[in-house]
């Protein structure tokens, strides 16, 4: 297993679907129509981040394109591979952003998709002062529905923000699982795409909350490492897009666990098949440190929450 | 007096001048007296085994003479030279590894050696199966000490320590009929066949060759090795500083040179002792400066942090401060020409072993009985040459840098173990390098190894092949000489992250460990052949498989040729940067170079551009991935 290759082959298909979308939206609108996201001040808030560039019409995606592209280098060092996932999240924002150009409402409920502006600012403060103490971004199917609403509830009563792409989502909503952004609990939707807007939650806190100049991306990498603590759990097969998601995230500082087998990066990448242990797998390779002590939810108290250690041999 | 090749070296050239003026004679100026080389010899095609010789046979085929008075070929010859090389280093590494089984022979509670890390002697016990239940210690470890013992001279069997490498290499030995029976036996058996008249037979030579650096890498090192962890400690990771900036012109300095650590330890301890702290600040000097030379000087700066003077090259330039009140000395690597160049300051030169008695020196004969009080009688006389030092010639170099040393196997597992999962995996174990490695996050790994030689710039090869490598999410453990000259370059600390690419920065500093690993000394190399093994068994493979490879990029000992021939018997291609003897057979070098690769499945490659070097190594390490397809 060629672990840098499954990510480029995942950067290739975010590539040659962003740019078919690209074509297609300037032929239905020409070049002039008007790209961005709802109630954001910060245009494609990633690439904003990632390179300082506002893109603000659909002529200027292509502009995007570019920009992504010079991400594009398939060596076989690490930062090559970094650099892919990358270019896979501009990619996925390009594509999320001709979603919102295309339609007015691309996600409906309970599909959260983009979220605005104010929206961060409500969790922004908390989540970065680590009062809330950790973002489980969750992707794929898990195994059964039981097993998801569990590992969900888990991640909710901890005080943690939780986001889901995928069948998950239907898997929540069959156990009746309470959703919304003040439960912490937020579908995005179905495609793997729509996992940028959590990464545009992270990137927006860097850009708000820490103040870090937009196109310093090495700055934004620090913040986001060091102040959101968000980790990816992948249920059922990955492929290779997901990979290259995670690459994307990996370069923030978040790491993935997988169920499914996949060549470890140890407190980077890993494996971990057990459903049973993968919240607190997730919890330790992250740093995060709770309170045993479960909580009720709606979870209002999670400043209360103070570190402990989890480590086992520490 | 020529020196380019210590262009690259910036400090010593002024010392160089002020060492004229004094009328010091360095290697350098013995280097101009030499001349052009002895094209014969360059070749190795000179053979002066028996007395109807020396023979030479011409370089050019069909030309001159051809045969030797016995009818050996220019094959045989050369093949005969090597494998003498060899035998001479496998028994100086091996009557190192012999002393310090001795040592731990004579290991009580009263004396001055006691064993160390019980642990690790309790491992080795279970591994040789020797009763444990209610026995102390130094009981243990005299048992311990009688197997290794055997080990050099056993009748039957073949050397204990080859079950640690991976099923398929030992089944690699068995079938080539090379693994390696008595350490000692091994030696003697290649000197007779190089005998004249016996084998003339180049390829079979050179599996004897194979065998002979096997008994060594596998046998006398690793014993070596194993044993002074048992008796000193196991390294763990610490704090030095290197370069001949370490010695201090208001201390009594002392260096201590050689090899043996149960000769250097006890050399610690003397320089520790308040009465002659006390004395020292009697002589008026602020202490006692105890600094390090070669792979003693590894020894000692891997246990207890003593500064690193500087590695091979340097040994002259250390007196040449005019600042070393003592130089004590043991065996291997020591310049005779310390105890004339001595006489020029006011530096006591002191040989200490009766292995290793040095013309010109203070001959004070090292008795393990009484080891420390011999010391301490060395490190006194030091103190009392305190007033003898002429201020007018003291000339230390500013140059030092820090470096983090001590990178035992044990000390690696441990780091690795902060990024273990406590979920997902287990401690102990080297899988997160196999990981890292695997996932392409470090390219793979290489050993740097070896000597200094006046042939190429100084540490220059060292040091820009280590650079390139770890710019390039390369791993570099390294021992010996090399290792000095990365510590020296600064390449030894964890702000030498930032010179590395993105991956095995990222390793660094999670795993919180310097880009280059200095793995000990030269005996230690025995660890770099450790941890390979225990990655390759990790993941059911051979160390053929594995996306490693080994570099001498500036050897000169015949102890280097014996580590190049055991490296790539044990399935690791070996490069090097000086070109042995051996091209006075096109088949010799043929075998080395290319045949050797489809018996051992690792061969040696001859590259002495660094930076070509480095190149080749890279390709060599990706092409090893994309055969295991990662
Ligand atoms: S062994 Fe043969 S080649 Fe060597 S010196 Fe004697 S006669 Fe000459
Ligand atoms: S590396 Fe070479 S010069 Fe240095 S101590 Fe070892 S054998 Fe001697």
């Amino acid at each position: 297993m060629n672990l840098f290759k499954i990510i480029y082959s995942g950067k290739d298909q975010y590539l040659d679907l962003a740019e078919s979308m690209v074509k297609k939206i300037i032929e239905e609108k020409g070049r002039d129509a008007q790209v961005k996201f709802p109630s954001t001040a910060y245009s494609l808030p990633v690439i904003y981040a990632i390179t300082g560039e506002k893109i603000s019409t659909t002529g200027e995606l292509e502009k995007a394109l570019e920009l992504a592209k010079e991400f594009i280098h398939e060596g076989n060092r690490l930062q090559d591979a970094l650099d892919a996932g990358t270019a896979s999240a501009m990619l996925a924002e390009i594509i999320e952003a001709v979603k919102y150009t295309m339609e007015e409402e691309p996600y409906k409920a309970p599909l959260q998709g983009h979220l605005t502006d104010a929206q961060i600012r409500a969790f922004g403060v908390p989540l970065v002062t680590q009062d809330i103490p950790g973002v489980a971004v969750i992707i794929g199917k898990c195994k059964d529905s039981e097993t998801a609403a569990e590992i969900i509830k888990d991640y909710q009563a901890k005080g943690l923000l939780t986001f889901m792409v995928g069948e998950v989502i239907d898997q929540a909503i069959e156990q009746n699982v309470k959703m919304g952004i003040d439960l912490r609990v937020i579908p995005l939707g179905y495609e793997i795409e729509s996992v940028i807007h959590v990464v545009s939650v992270a990137i927006r806190a860097s850009l708000i909350f820490g103040a870090v100049e937009p196109g310093d991306f090495e700055a934004h990498k620090k913040y986001t490492k060091d102040r959101v603590k968000a980790f990816v759990n992948v249920f059922d097969d990955w492929d290779d897009k997901i990979i290259a998601a995670g690459a994307a995230a990996i370069e923030l500082g978040f790491p993935a666990v997988t169920e499914t087998f996949i060549n470890e990066v140890p407190t980077l990448l890993l494996h971990q098949p057990n459903n049973e242990k993968v919240v607190e797998t997730s919890l330790e390779v992250r740093n995060i440190k709770i309170k045993v002590t479960k909580i009720d939810i709606p979870v209002g108290v999670a400043s209360a929450f103070e570190g402990e250690r989890i480590r086992k041999n520490d | 007096m020529s020196h380019e090749v210590l262009e690259f070296d910036g400090i010593s050239t002024g010392l160089l001048e002020k060492g004229k003026a004094d009328g010091a004679e360095t290697i350098w100026d013995r280097q101009a007296a030499m001349k052009a080389k002895c094209g014969f010899g360059d070749k190795g095609i000179c053979c002066r085994i028996c007395a109807m010789g020396p023979c030479r046979i011409s370089p050019v085929e069909g030309k001159g003479a051809q045969r030797g008075l016995c009818g050996a070929t220019a094959d045989t010859i050369v093949a005969r030279n090597f494998a003498r090389m060899v035998c001479g280093g496998a028994s100086a590494h091996s009557d190192h590894a012999r002393d310090i089984a001795h040592v731990m022979h004579i290991a009580n509670k009263e004396g001055n050696y006691k064993v160390k890390d019980v642990g690790k002697l309790m491992n080795l016990a279970k591994e040789w199966g020797v009763n444990t239940d209610d026995r102390e210690p130094n009981d243990i470890a005299h048992e311990i000490a009688e197997i290794a013992l055997n080990e050099f001279g056993k009748p039957f069997g073949v050397q204990r320590l080859l079950v640690r490498a991976p099923e398929q290499r030992q089944k690699i030995w068995k079938d080539l009929k090379i693994e390696p029976r008595a350490i000692d036996r091994e030696i003697a058996t290649l000197m007779h066949s190089t005998h004249i008249g016996c084998a003339s037979d180049a390829e079979s030579i050179l599996d004897l060759c194979m065998r002979t650096s096997l008994a060594d890498g596998w046998g006398g090192s690793w014993i070596g090795t194993e044993l002074s962890d048992i008796m000193f400690g196991v390294p763990t990771a610490r704090g030095t500083e290197a370069n001949l900036g370490v010695i201090e012109e208001n201390m009594v300095n002392i260096m201590v040179h050689g090899h043996d650590p149960s000769f250097s330890e006890m050399v610690v301890l003397a320089a520790e002792d308040p009465e002659l702290l006390a004395l020292a600040k009697e002589m008026g000097a602020a202490g006692i400066n105890l600094v390090g030379m070669c792979c003693t000087g590894n020894e000692v700066t891997m246990r207890h942090g003593v500064k690193i003077a500087g590695n091979f090259y340097q040994q002259e330039l250390a007196i040449m401060t005019g600042a070393m009140e003592a130089v004590m000395v043991d065996v291997q690597c020591i310049f005779p020409a310390l105890a004339k160049l001595a006489d020029v300051y006011h530096t006591q030169f002191i040989s200490t072993s009766p292995k290793a008695k040095m013309e010109g020196s203070i001959y004070i004969e090292f008795e393990e009985d009484h080891a420390l009080d011999i010391c301490k009688k060395i490190v006194r006389g030091a103190v009392e040459n305190f007033k003898n030092r002429d201020k007018e010639k003291v000339m230390i170099p500013e140059a030092k840098n820090s470096a983090v040393v001590g990178y035992s196997v044990e000390t690696v597992i441990q780091h690795l173990d902060k990024v273990v999962n406590s979920q997902t995996d287990v401690f102990n174990t080297v899988k997160p390098l196999s990981d890292v490695i695997w996932a392409g996050v470090l390219r793979g790994a290489v050993g740097i190894v070896g000597c200094n030689n006046p042939q190429v710039e100084h540490d220059k090869s060292h040091i820009t092949i280590m650079k390139e490598l770890i710019k390039n999410d390369i791993i570099v453990v390294t021992t010996g000489c090399a290792a000095q000259a990365a510590a020296k370059a600064g390449l030894m600390t964890m702000e030498a992250k930032e010179l590395c690419g993105r991956g095995l920065k990222e390793v660094c500093e999670r795993v919180g460990i310097p880009p280059i690993l200095h793995m000990g000394s030269c005996v230690d190399i025995s660890r770099i052949l450790d941890i390979v093994s225990r990655v390759a068994i990790e993941r059911g493979l051979d160390n053929s498989d594995l996306p490693v490879t080994g570099v001498a990029p500036e050897w000169m000992s015949e102890k280097a040729v014996s580590i190049g021939t055991y490296v790539v018997s044990s399935g690791i291609n070996t490069y090097l940067g000086v070109t042995p003897q051996v091209t006075g057979s096109e088949y010799f070098v043929d075998l080395l170079t290319n045949k050797l690769e489809e018996k051992v499945g690792a061969k040696f490659i001859f590259e002495e551009d660094p930076v070509e070097c480095a190149r080749l190594m890279m390709e060599d390490i990706e092409a090893k991935r994309d055969k295991l397809g990662i």
